[in-house]
């Protein structure tokens, strides 16, 4: 019967940590009336965010626009199909692997940072400084963290789309013989603005939830070094979960 | 005459400090093989790998499911959508083809991603908080190799574990994709589950991915938390590092793995 | 006349382990009162309970004739500006250097623009001798240097209350000193009030005017420093003259 209990052990620790990421959500929407935003801390975080994670994305981005134009070798190989590769890989990269990878990259650079790093200041108990000082941890700290990651991870997605794409031509041009211009028609004619937006909104959200995520776990951390750990490692979790449930609805509400 | 010469000392830095990190790592690969090989003669205590396939691969069970059962219902939404778009209107190569890029790719690649974060965040906390305890130390003056205590039984348990979650996230996948298939564009199940166009070596690309995936993610792992310094912040860096490290070498891994295949069977893979 | 601050029956447990069990303690407007006690008894759980960093389970908290343990957050924070606290910990933030870290109490709640922030910064930092550290960051200085500068953050909002954990704790003596000094001075120049959390024998005698000691969860004996050294009970006098065997009671031991 011990499974039982370890089962309902973990539904009731699930729900908790569920009820925490949403009840942080609503704080830090209710700190956008009035809209006042530290701005030292914003550009701090987007200076930060953005330095740390481009090198990262750009490297990701490419090998991901690589692998689908691999994906699409076989059957270019076969039917001799040149336009395909353009289509197919372009479409992959543009609605959802493009996205997804990098926001899990970012997840793990960023997101992962900003938890060890709110974490660290929540078991020194510089937290608690912050409200002995009479100012509010979630909108000092929270709400501008919530801004950068999204700015960012938009930010990082349109140039992400580009370095895939050219990764895409790169290795259809080495390992499939795909001709620049070939692989750029394909591109233009098969591949919409929509697909494109359609990444882009998508990496909003999902720049939202690694954020709240990330901090939850940060400001909820117990327990020194140890805490620390398992916070980031809690972190990433949730935030790779949280990224493929937004994609799944958001992709079904809009297509 | 500052400015460049502080660039160059910065590159120059940065290569070293690469260069010495990629020896570290290469040795803790080195070593953990050797401690295979060592057996139990390191220190490794009784029990510890079944230990570890308990923390890596049970306890990512749930993780597994979830994540690859709603990607799986995207991917085939938006490979049924795109051909709707199109205007071809017949989805009977959807599930045929699907099975072939989930078992030749996507299944032990997004497991390998999910796993890189989960139990690559996992390892290096734990070893980093133990660094920075002293308890490695403590390890090391006891006569125990940490290596072969702390790093070879996750690395047997990650290798095992990965193949198998790798199966249940590929399957979950497949059957997540034809419930969608069904549901939002009426694609008949008996259509869709079609293993047709699976080919032996296609199950064989999928168990070296998921080996490799499975033995690079504690290694990276490790030596990011063996790595830890300092106190929580130090723990925090290395369980950073590591999730990056290990998810960038399961995407560098499936690149170079694919490309050797495609290198190798050409139009037929 | 009612108390400046009043701690009534005062209860709080975390988890099973119960720390304070229905303490009371009443501290005039001006003085300097003391804390003592062993480690673990709940000194710094008392004066977190007064900002609202821990929550009561039973009993009251009055300042200034509002009653505040059931405040929400967001009513604490007017509450905050009145009592500052200075951490055992320094509590300073890693990410900003010593001018920014004095300033960021200055912007938020003076109501000045970030460069003035600074300026005045390095005001505050130089009367606790710490102006040519301003451009520093935490982590390069000396606890005792630490501790300077949080005590400059906490008096950039001008508090009435100012709560030190352990202010001495870990310093060398002749900084210990100095620390005792700056919070005398702050109680004769200024009129603030000081709530002192410490086991500092030579603190508690140098610049106490009255002295709490808790014991088992409640306020012991509440005295001045000469009354307590006259002190015919034997847990205090154990206390005090740092005896490692008498009739004291410490869990763990």
């Amino acid at each position: 019967m011990k499974w039982i209990e370890n089962v309902g052990a973990g539904a009731i620790r699930i729900a908790e940590e569920v009820g925490g990421i949403l009840l942080l959500t609503w704080q830090v929407l209710r700190s956008f009336v009035p809209p006042r935003v530290d701005r030292q801390e914003l550009f701090k975080n987007l200076h930060k965010m953005g330095n740390r994670s481009v090198p990262i994305v750009v490297l990701t981005a490419f090998f991901a626009g690589g692998l689908m134009t691999l994906q699409t070798g076989p059957f270019v190989k076969k039917f001799g199909a040149h336009a395909l590769a353009g289509w197919g890989a372009g479409y992959a990269v543009l609605r959802e692997i493009g996205p997804i990878l990098i926001a899990l990259m970012f997840s793990g650079r960023v997101g992962a940072n900003n938890t060890a790093e709110l974490a660290t200041m929540t078991v020194t108990e510089q937290l608690d400084g912050l409200r002995a000082l009479a100012i509010d941890p979630v909108r000092f700290l929270v709400v501008p963290r919530v801004i950068s990651m999204m700015v960012m991870l938009v930010a990082l997605t349109v140039i992400g789309d580009l370095v895939a794409l050219t990764g895409a031509s790169i290795v259809g041009r080495a390992m499939l013989d795909i001709e620049w211009a070939t692989m750029f028609h394909s591109f233009a004619d098969n591949l919409k603005p929509y697909d494109f937006l359609h990444g882009v909104y998508k990496s909003l959200a999902f720049g939202g939830a690694i954020a709240v995520t990330s901090c939850y776990f940060g400001v909820t951390v117990r327990g020194g070094a140890v805490g620390v750990g398992k916070a980031v490692n809690a972190a990433v979790v949730a935030a790779a979960v949280s990224i493929m449930l937004l994609d799944f609805f958001l992709t079904y509400t809009t297509g | 005459m500052k400015g460049p010469r502080k660039l160059i000392e910065g590159i120059g830095g940065g290569l070293v400090d690469t260069s010495r990190a990629a020896i570290e790592l290469w040795l803790v690969y080195v070593g953990t093989i050797a401690g295979i090989i060592r057996g139990r003669r390191g220190g490794r205590p009784r029990g510890e790998i079944v230990r570890q396939m308990y923390s890596v691969g049970n306890r990512s069970v749930v993780f597994i499911i979830v994540t690859l059962g709603f990607i799986g219902m995207v991917m085939t939404y938006e490979a049924c959508l795109q051909l709707q778009r199109v205007g071809i209107a017949d989805y009977s190569q959807v599930g045929s083809q699907y099975i072939k890029l989930i078992v030749s790719d996507f299944g032990a690649t997004l497991t390998g991603l999910m796993l890189a974060t989960r139990v690559g965040a996992g390892i290096a906390a734990e070893i980093g908080s133990m660094k920075v305890t002293e308890q490695v130390d403590a390890l090391r003056m006891s006569g125990v190799l940490p290596i072969d205590y702390l790093i070879v039984p996750r690395f047997i348990a990650s290798v095992v574990m990965t193949n198998m979650l790798t199966t249940l996230g590929g399957t979950v996948m497949y059957a997540a994709g034809g419930l969608t298939a069904q549901y939002s564009f009426g694609v008949n199940p008996s259509l869709f589950y079609d293993l047709h166009l699976l080919r032996p070596r296609h199950l064989a690309l999928m168990l070296i991915k998921a080996t490799s995936y499975g033995a690079a993610i504690p290694v990276v792992a490790g030596f990011c938390g063996l790595r830890a310094r300092g106190s929580s912040d130090g723990v925090g860096w290395a369980t950073t590092a590591a999730v990056i490290g290990s998810s960038f070498a399961v995407i560098v891994l499936d690149f170079v793995i694919s490309a050797g295949a495609l290198f190798l069977f050409g139009g037929d893979l | 006349m009612a108390a400046y601050i009043e701690f009534k029956g005062v209860t709080k447990a975390f988890g099973t382990k119960p720390v304070l069990e229905g303490m009371d303690l009443a501290v005039n407007k001006g003085e300097v009162m003391f804390i003592i006690g062993t480690s673990g008894v709940g000194k710094s759980v008392t004066i977190k309970h007064l900002i609202g960093l821990l929550r009561v389970d039973a009993g009251e908290i009055w300042f200034d004739g509002q009653r505040v343990d059931d405040y929400s957050e967001r009513e604490f924070e007017p509450l905050r500006r009145r009592i500052g606290m200075v951490f055992q910990s320094s509590t300073l933030f890693d990410s900003m250097t010593l001018a920014e870290n004095v300033a960021l109490p200055l912007r938020k709640h003076g109501k000045l623009r970030h460069a003035d922030a600074l300026v005045e910064a390095k005001k505050r930092l130089a009367q606790v001798y710490m102006d040519e550290y301003a451009e520093r960051y935490p982590a390069e200085l000396s606890d005792g240097m630490r501790k300077r500068a949080a005590i400059a953050r906490t008096l950039a909002l001008s508090p009435e209350v100012v709560l030190f954990d352990e202010p001495t704790t870990g310093l060398d003596p002749v900084s210990a000193r100095r620390i005792d000094r700056l919070i005398r001075e702050l109680a004769e120049k200024l009129g603030v009030t000081a709530i002192v959390v410490s086991h500092d024998l030579p603190s508690i005698f140098g610049i106490a005017d009255r002295v709490a000691f808790l014991y088992q969860g409640i306020v012991h004996a509440v005295a001045t420093p000469a009354e307590l050294r006259a002190s015919p009970d034997p847990i205090v006098q154990q206390f005090i003259t740092g005896q490692s065997s008498g009739p004291m009671e410490t869990p763990g031991f």
